[in-house]
């Protein structure tokens, strides 16, 4: 069952083209999240799915009902979409309290008294604000702000919510917390919700899908770990901590199951890898090792080997981060914490075919 | 603690002493000027009015001037002062409300022109668009009574100026803008996701806008309401202008007609009145604190939001009509009657053959407009100046230090407030004329720069705090902390970042010394006549037409006031 669809969505401002012909479909009970950086577009696709924001093209429907047609001009207000949604500043009006805030959406639908407060009881004991009832708005700190804005956002029992960026405005500690939280009332309730953040680590820890987006459009989407270990580009994989991209030269190609199998010839190195299509022998490609995936020592014969010198080993608590000087550039790996390296030293350091994941060179894959 | 201090200090001990006792020096003097700019002519105004006879005249105490006051015939002025404030300020408030929203939310074109446009009657004195209106309004002649009957043909004339409708409409062109100024912030810094919050909620645009804006923007209407209600109250120009011919009176007239207009000057009724005044506007003033300080929700918040505009399609024209339409009653239509009112003959007779300059020739030679002119230009100058240097200085040490005593100069600063130019008129007259004999203030143009300063430190005070208020802290611990002397760090840090503020604040201040009357027909004397003294005396003998020239040469003088300020001051600051 397919809650929202968007076709071909683009968004204009003058001749600037904030929002580029996105397509996307949110399942029930789906968490889809747009990720990207600041000024990508992703509020705008939000707001234009609200019906806060016209779109110039495209089309957008909710629950098998078209609510935005820009061909045919077709327009449903805000108020008659019936999404919940959660504002970036929380938009908690300050004149009311805990329960005009959350009791509001109910009022407008002119919900009996009694049910009205059974209705607001239940939406903030889901987010444990129910000893917060008759608290003034101003008197609420940011992530219990977050917590009303939800409760109201769902209190009418829409089934899709809408969130744009609920996190960024707390603190680090809190909004891990608060993401758990939330991805579990979520599950519970099994709402649809469309979700935009720029934080990645975020993005991947919430979402059953992450459309990455960048410059007004979608460069992929999919599970979190598709896109992590199988980017369809070195712009998506960038998105996800800081790959090693390496130029190389495609010496041989072979379907196996759902992936290609390849041989790779770098600069000063060569082994195997792994690719989404297929290659021609000698195309040229783009290899993506994770620094995670680099093992030092003796390597297996077929593994991707590369010899250098460390120059700066960082302590991070749980890894340490080493940058490695070798032929073909500088490598960056992450080694366990108490892996001793001397700076200075000569190490040899290898990946097997299963760490190579090999996408075409930017120019190529049109992004 | 403080010995403690001394005793470690060592060797900046008696520069910090030295620097103690300056301090407390100064704060002394302060409180004494500001004292002497308040508390002075109030305490003046109470002996007043129990003195049986006219200041600087030996005489008895007695009650009579209360006993006149508490009559059925002066609460009737009350209650038609009051009916006729509450009559203008509700209609300006929802006026000036829709001008904010369409130039603060919504699409409506050339929105940044509109707002110059609309908040241009504000700077213009009063008493010359009363003027104005007096000639546009009159229903023999008036130029609108004219075209109204040679378009419909009838005999009878539209509009009277000269009675309860003319009164208030003519306050409304004032207050209007003034709420408008007052409110237009507040629209502009709402955050537009609290609204659309709303539409999320399944509310429609006009709900969103009567639950959610029109609520939120309630502090800030209530006391727009209240500050309107109260300048109405303290109103003269627009009832002497319109009232008194047709023998309606409000409580200013009430006390400048028993002053100046009686036979035997009743300054004992006039001083209790005024007295009575002042407490009712204590009561007002308390009554507004109660009032908001239990329901004072913020809205405005420091961050910048996306201009997020309503958009109106087609109607953004019609907002813009609007607009275009107050700009038009309220100063179009004045300055064209100044205008035509300077090149004709005659007042009301507008003919080819009556066109004549002879009326500029005529205002240029007249002394006594050249002396009011000149009089005027040097109180504006020096008065601006004075009143900003206090205020600044007033704000600084109420805001910057933790200086004893600050409690106290805030408040004497603010006391003025209460007071309308007319009843800080009487006292000052009463503290002029009981000053020690060397002391000769009464009848000397000092005595207005006294009042106009008086009257102006509230604003000029509250002007310099909102903008030590926005200088962070730490720019001047900084400062500090490099080195810099309390005077360095004063000049450098919060003269030089807050000069804009000085500048606006200063325009606002020159703007009310040009337009005030009430304080300055009961405080001059001749050789010391301002402009509007003059303007009145000369409407009084029916010279109209010189009138007309007058006004129009202070209004080109206001326009390029209110051009330099919009030009080299990016922002105005929005306060009344
Ligand atoms: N109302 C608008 N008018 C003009 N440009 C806009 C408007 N809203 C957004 N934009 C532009 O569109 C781009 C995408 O904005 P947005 O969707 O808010 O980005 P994100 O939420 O990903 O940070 C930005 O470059 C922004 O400047
Ligand atoms: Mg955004």
């Amino acid at each position: 069952m397919v809650e929202v669809v968007l076709e071909k969505v683009s968004r204009k401002f003058g001749g600037f083209v904030a929002v580029d012909d996105v397509d996307l479909a949110v399942r029930r009970g789906e968490f889809v999240t747009l990720l990207g950086a600041s000024g990508c577009g992703k509020t705008t696709t939000l707001r234009m799915v609200a019906g806060l924001e016209r779109a110039t093209s495209g089309r957008i429907s909710i629950d098998g009902e078209i609510v935005e047609d820009a061909e045919r001009n077709i327009h449903a207000p805000a108020e008659r979409r019936r999404l919940g949604m959660v504002f970036q500043s929380y938009a908690i009006w300050p004149h009311m309290s805990v329960f005009g805030n959350v009791a509001y959406p109910l009022q407008i639908r002119r919900r009996p008294k009694a049910e009205i407060a059974t209705k607001v009881a239940a939406a903030l004991r889901l987010v444990e604000m129910d000893r917060f009832v008759d608290r003034p708005a101003t008197a609420l700190s940011g992530g219990q702000q977050q917590r009303v804005a939800i409760a109201r956002a769902l209190v009418f029992e829409p089934t899709v919510l809408l969130l744009d960026e609920p996190l960024s405005n707390l603190d680090a500690r809190l909004r891990a917390q608060t993401g758990d939280e939330f991805r579990a009332l979520q599950k519970r309730l099994n709402i649809a919700t469309l979700y935009v953040t720029h934080d990645q680590s975020e993005a991947m820890a919430l979402s059953d899908r992450v459309v990455v987006m960048h410059g007004g459009r979608a460069l992929q989407i999919g599970p979190p770990e598709d896109l992590y270990r199988r980017p369809a580009s070195a712009a998506v994989a960038s998105f996800f901590g800081a790959p090693n991209l390496l130029a190389a030269r495609v010496t041989a190609c072979q379907r196996d199951g759902d992936c290609f199998r390849l041989s790779l010839d770098g600069e000063t190195w060569s082994g195997g890898g792994c690719a989404a299509r297929d290659f021609a022998v000698g195309e040229p490609a783009l290899a993506i090792v994770r620094p995670e995936n680099i093992r030092w020592g003796d390597a297996p014969s077929g593994a991707a080997v590369w010899k250098g010198e460390v120059q700066a080993s960082v302590f991070r608590g749980a890894t340490r981060s080493l940058h490695i000087a070798t032929a073909s550039g500088l490598l960056r790996v992450e080694a366990p914490a108490l892996a001793s390296f001397a700076v200075g030293a000569q190490t040899q350091f290898w990946t097997g075919e299963e760490g190579v994941w090999v996408v075409p060179p930017d120019h190529a894959s049109g992004s | 603690m403080s010995a403690v201090d001394e005793r470690r200090s060592g060797p900046g001990a008696l520069a910090s002493l030295r620097l103690r006792y300056s301090r407390t020096f100064g704060m002394a003097a302060l409180i004494a000027l500001l004292a002497f700019l308040s508390l002075y002519p109030v305490s003046m105004l109470l002996f007043g009015s129990f003195h049986t006879t006219p200041p600087g005249v030996a005489g008895a105490f007695d009650l009579a001037g209360y006993r006149e006051v508490f009559t059925s015939e002066t609460g009737l002025v009350l209650l038609n002062t009051v009916g006729i404030s509450l009559a203008k300020t509700i209609p300006s408030l929802a006026l000036a409300a829709l001008l904010a929203w369409i130039v603060a939310r919504t699409d409506t074109p050339a929105r940044g022109v509109l707002e110059a446009l609309v908040t241009l009657p504000f700077f213009i004195p009063p008493i010359l668009t009363a003027m104005a209106w007096g000639m546009l309004g009159n229903p023999q002649v008036g130029a609108v009574n004219q075209a109204w009957r040679w378009i419909t043909g009838s005999q009878a004339a539209l509009f009277n100026v000269y009675s309860y409708g003319g009164v208030v409409w003519h306050m409304m062109q004032y207050s209007t803008p003034f709420l408008f100024l007052f409110i237009v912030e507040a629209f502009r810094a709402m955050d537009p996701s609290l609204e659309e919050a709303s539409r999320m909620c399944g509310a429609s645009q006009g709900q969103t806008l009567r639950r959610i804006t029109l609520t939120l923007m309630l502090p800030a209407l209530t006391t727009g309401f209240l500050l309107s209600f109260i300048r109405g109250l303290e109103n003269f120009e627009s009832p002497l202008f319109f009232g008194t011919p047709v023998k309606i009176q409000v409580v200013t007239t009430l006390i400048y007609d028993s002053i100046n207009q009686r036979s035997v000057p009743e300054y004992e009724f006039a001083t209790a009145m005024s007295f009575a005044v002042l407490a009712l506007m204590c009561l007002l003033v308390f009554w507004q604190w109660r009032l908001l300080g239990a329901r004072s929700f913020q809205t405005v918040t420091g961050k910048a939001y996306a201009p997020r505009l309503i958009k109106l399609g087609p109607w953004r024209w019609a907002t813009f009509a609007i607009c275009v339409l107050f700009f038009v009653v309220a100063v179009v239509l004045p300055v064209g009657q100044l205008l035509a009112g300077s090149m004709f003959r005659f007042f009301g007779f507008y003919s080819w053959d009556m066109l004549t300059l002879d009326h500029w020739t005529e205002a240029f030679d007249n002394s006594d407009i050249r002396r009011g002119f000149l009089n005027t230009l040097a109180l504006g100058l020096a008065g601006a100046t004075l009143t900003m240097i206090l205020g600044g200085i007033v704000a600084y040490v109420s805001v910057r230090t933790r200086w004893q005593g600050r409690r106290i100069v805030d408040i004497l600063a603010w006391l003025p407030w209460m007071m309308p130019g007319m009843v800080l008129g009487v006292g000052f007259l009463w503290g002029f004329a009981l000053l020690p004999g060397p002391v000769s203030i009464y009848g000397t143009i000092w005595a207005l720069l006294i009042a106009y300063v008086a009257l102006g430190t509230p604003l000029s005070t509250r002007v310099m705090s909102s903008s030590y208020h926005q200088l962070a802290y730490d720019l001047e611990e900084c400062a500090r902390v490099h080195g810099a002397g309390f005077w360095r760090t004063l000049w450098s840090i919060v003269v030089a970042l807050s000069w804009p503020s000085f500048a606006v604040g200063w325009v606002l201040t020159f703007f009310g010394i040009m337009r005030e009357l009430s304080a300055s027909i009961l405080l001059y004397s001749a050789g010391s006549e301002v402009l509007s003294v003059v303007l009145l005396r000369l409407w009084g003998n029916g010279q109209s037409e010189v009138v007309s020239v007058v006004g129009l040469c202070t209004m080109a003088l206001v326009l390029l006031f209110r051009w330099a300020q919009a030009r080299f001051l990016a922002r105005a600051v929005a306060t009344g």
